[in-house]
C-alpha cells in the first residue's frame, strides 16, 4: 500500500510541472464578425487561426501554447469596448488583438492601455493611433508609409501634376486623403485640385468633368472599393483615357475593384504592403497554408493578422512570462520575417520598414506587380 | 476578494455606463411619445450635446460641473429653432423630418474640420463617472414621475389618446409639443455629454439613423405607460448582446428572437403598467 502511495506520489510529482507547463497563454482579440464590415474581421480571425495552428504546433515559454479568445464588436464603439473589457477582465488575457477599424482602436485604447495591457492593431491605419499610449502597437503599415512608395512609382513614369479625390465621409478614406496630400506634396507633385464625395454616391461626373478640364498627369483617389470602381468606370465613359495615371488609396487594395470594374481600372496604381503573389518563399508558403485550411486565396488582411499573431507569440517568449508589462517591453524588440516582409517596430510602436510594400498595377481585371 | 470584485466591476464598467445612458436616452424618447409625437431627432440631440460638451472640455478647457449643465444649450436652441416648423407636421412626416434634421447634422460634423470629420474627436478626459450617469438618471426618472402625475401629465395623455379632442378641452397643444421637444433634446443632450465624457472618443456615425431606430426601439420595447417601461427597455436592449456574449455567433439570433417574442406577446411594451394619477 506504501509502496503504491508512493508511487502515485511519483507519478503525481513527474506529472505536475508538465501541466503546469502546459497551461494555456491566454489571448484575445477584438473583431467584427458581425454587421456590414464582418468581411475585415472574419478575414483577420482566419489569418490569426492560421498563424495558432503553427504557434501551438511548438507552443510558447517551453511548450504553453496560446489559447486565443476572439470577440465580436459588431463594428459599434460600445460593442468593441464591451468585447475588450470582457477579455481582459475575464478571460485574463495577456495581450490584445485588434480592434479591426481605426474608430473602434480609438475606443478601446485608452481603456487596454490605462489597464496596461499590450493592443495590437492589425489593421487599423488611421494617424494617432499609436499615440493613445505605450501599450498601443500597430502591425498594419500606415497610409503615410505606403503612398510615398506608390508615388515614387507615379513620379518615374512621368507624372508631374496631380488631381485628389476622395469620400469624406468615413475615417479611413478621410485619413487616406489627408495622407495622399501630404506625400504628393512632400514629393514635388503640384496638387491641380481636390475634390470629394459621399461613400454611397454613385455619380461623379461633375467631379471628374472639372478634373478632366485641368488635365492633370496623375488622379489620387482615396475611398473604399465599390466608390473607387464607380469612379474609374465613369472616368473612362468621360474620356479619360491611360495617359492619365490613376492612384488608389489603400482602399482600392482589393480584388473587387477588377470584379466591379473590370477592365475600366486598368493601369491604375495600388502601394501594398503585401501582395498574394509575391514570390518569396514565407509568403507562398503562407498562401499554400491558407488555401489548405480555408480553401480560399488569403487577402492583405488575413496576411497582416497572420504575421501580428506570430510577432505576439515571438514576443511572449522573449518575454519569458505571461505577463503584459513584460509582453509589451519583449515587442518593441520584435524582429521577425514574415509574409509581409521584415518586420520591427519602431520607438513609436509602429512598423519601421517599408520593405515589403509593393506597388500594384491593374490589367485586365486583377493585380499583377508593377514594373 | 475584493481584487475579484474589481475585476468584475471593471470588466462591466462600460456597460452599466450603457446601461444609465441608454435609459436616459429611453427617458428622451419617451417624452415625446407620452405626448403623441413620433420624432426621431433623439439621436441628433444627443450628438449636439456630445460634441459641444467636447468642445468645450477639449478646446475651450472648461471644468465638466459647467460642461453638463451647457452641453443642453446646443440641442435646445436647435430644438427651438427647428420645433417651429416641424411641429406642424405629425406622425410619420414629423419622424421623415426629424430623421432629416439628424443627416444635416451628421453632413455638418463629417465636413466641419475642427469636429474631426470623419475621424472623430478622441482622447476626452473620462470625467462621467457611473455614480454621476445613474444621479441624472434618477433625477429624470423623479421629474418625469411627478410631472407624468400632475395636469402637465394629464393632458400629454389626453394629447397621445386624440390631440383634437384635447385641444378642445382647452390643451394649448402646439406650446406642449414644443415643451415635451425641449425636455427630449435636454435629456438627449445630457446623455450625450456623459456618454462622450465616459467613453474617450466620438464620431459622427455614432449619431446617425441606426442609432435613433435603437433609441425608439428603448420606448418601444419597454411600454410608454410610464417613464420606467423605457428605461427598463433600454436595459433589456443593452444587456442581451452581451448575456448572450457566449453564444458567439448565435448571439444576433437569440438577440433577434427576444425582440421579436416581445413584440408578439407583449405588444404594450414589457411594463404595461400605467402610472396612478390624483384625482383631479
Amino acid at each position: 500500500m506504501r509502496r503504491r502511495a508512493a508511487l502515485v506520489a511519483a507519478v503525481l510529482l513527474a506529472v505536475a510541472p508538465a501541466a503546469l507547463a502546459a497551461e494555456p497563454v491566454p489571448v484575445g482579440a477584438v473583431e467584427i464578425l458581425s454587421g456590414p464590415n464582418a468581411a475585415y474581421g472574419i478575414a483577420i480571425k482566419a489569418g490569426l487561426d492560421l498563424a495558432l495552428d503553427a504557434v501551438n504546433a511548438k507552443g510558447v515559454l517551453g511548450g504553453r501554447p496560446i489559447a486565443l479568445t476572439v470577440e465580436d464588436s459588431g463594428g459599434t464603439k460600445d460593442g468593441a469596448i464591451n468585447a475588450a473589457r470582457k477579455l481582459i477582465g475575464r478571460d485574463k488575457v495577456v495581450a490584445l488583438i485588434g480592434p479591426t477599424l481605426s474608430n473602434e482602436m480609438f475606443a478601446v485604447g485608452p481603456v487596454t492601455n490605462a489597464r496596461g495591457v499590450p493592443t495590437i492593431g492589425t489593421s487599423t491605419t488611421a494617424q494617432g493611433i499609436t499615440d493613445i499610449g505605450p501599450f498601443i502597437f500597430r502591425t498594419s503599415l500606415p497610409e503615410s508609409d505606403v503612398l510615398p512608395v506608390t508615388l515614387k512609382k507615379a513620379i518615374a513614369r512621368g507624372a508631374k501634376t496631380i488631381a485628389l479625390l476622395y469620400a469624406n465621409d468615413d475615417a479611413f478614406s478621410k485619413s487616406g486623403f489627408d495622407t495622399m496630400q501630404a506625400a504628393a506634396r512632400a514629393a514635388g507633385l503640384r496638387i491641380v485640385a481636390t475634390e470629394s464625395f459621399g461613400s454611397k454616391d454613385t455619380d461623379f461626373s461633375a467631379q471628374l468633368t472639372k478634373i478632366k478640364s485641368l488635365n492633370p498627369d496623375a488622379i489620387g483617389i482615396s475611398a473604399l472599393v465599390e466608390p473607387i470602381s464607380g469612379v474609374m468606370l465613369q472616368a473612362r465613359q468621360l474620356g479619360l483615357g491611360k495617359e492619365t495615371l490613376f492612384i488608389g488609396g489603400n482602399g482600392a487594395n482589393s480584388p473587387k475593384l477588377g470584379q466591379i470594374a473590370g477592365a475600366a481600372a486598368d493601369g491604375m496604381l495600388v502601394g501594398s504592403p503585401w501582395f498574394v503573389a509575391k514570390p518569396d518563399r514565407l509568403n507562398q508558403d503562407f498562401v499554400t497554408a491558407f488555401r489548405a485550411k480555408y480553401g480560399k486565396e488569403p487577402d492583405q488582411f488575413a496576411a497582416q493578422a497572420y504575421d501580428a499573431m506570430l510577432i505576439l507569440a515571438e514576443a511572449i517568449d522573449r518575454a519569458g512570462v505571461a505577463e503584459p508589462a513584460k509582453i509589451r517591453d519583449a515587442l518593441l524588440a520584435t524582429d521577425h520575417t514574415g509574409p509581409m516582409g521584415p518586420f520591427h517596430f519602431t520607438d513609436h510602436r509602429d512598423p519601421s520598414s517599408t520593405e515589403g510594400v509593393v506597388v500594384l498595377e491593374m490589367h485586365g481585371g486583377a493585380f499583377r506587380i508593377a514594373d | 476578494m475584493e481584487a475579484w470584485l474589481d475585476d468584475l466591476f471593471w470588466t462591466y464598467q462600460n456597460l452599466v455606463v450603457s446601461l444609465g445612458i441608454n435609459g436616459l436616452l429611453a427617458l428622451s424618447m419617451y417624452v415625446v411619445l407620452a405626448a403623441g409625437q413620433l420624432s426621431l431627432g433623439q439621436a441628433a440631440f444627443m450628438g449636439l450635446g456630445a460634441y459641444s460638451s467636447v468642445l468645450m472640455t477639449l478646446a475651450w478647457g472648461w471644468p465638466f460641473w459647467l460642461v453638463l449643465p451647457a452641453s443642453c444649450v446646443a440641442p435646445v436652441a436647435f430644438a427651438l429653432a427647428v420645433g417651429g416648423p416641424t411641429l406642424r407636421l405629425s406622425g410619420v412626416y414629423l419622424a421623415i423630418a426629424t430623421i432629416g434634421m439628424g443627416e444635416v447634422l451628421r453632413a455638418i460634423y463629417l465636413n466641419v474640420d475642427a469636429l474631426g470629420g470623419a475621424l472623430g474627436l478622441s482622447g476626452i478626459p473620462e470625467q462621467a463617472s457611473p455614480l454621476l450617469i445613474y444621479a441624472v438618471l434618477a433625477a429624470a426618472l423623479a421629474v418625469l414621475w411627478l410631472v407624468g402625475r400632475s395636469g402637465l401629465g394629464r393632458a400629454m395623455e389626453a394629447m397621445r389618446e386624440d390631440a383634437t379632442a384635447a385641444e378642445a378641452t382647452g390643451v394649448d397643444v402646439r406650446r406642449m409639443r414644443l415643451g415635451v421637444l425641449v425636455a427630449s433634446a435636454v435629456l438627449a443632450g445630457l446623455a450625450g455629454a456623459l456618454s462622450a465624457h465616459a467613453t474617450d472618443f466620438i464620431g459622427p456615425n455614432d449619431y446617425g439613423f441606426e442609432p435613433a431606430v435603437t433609441i425608439l426601439s428603448f420606448a418601444l420595447l419597454g411600454g410608454v405607460g410610464s417613464p420606467f417601461g423605457p428605461v427598463l427597455g433600454a436595459s433589456v436592449l443593452t444587456l442581451l448582446p452581451e448575456v448572450f456574449r457566449d453564444f458567439a455567433n448565435l448571439r444576433l439570433v437569440f438577440n433577434g428572437i427576444v425582440i421579436v417574442l416581445a413584440v408578439l406577446f407583449l405588444p404594450r411594451g414589457l411594463l404595461a403598467w400605467r402610472m396612478p394619477r390624483r384625482a383631479a
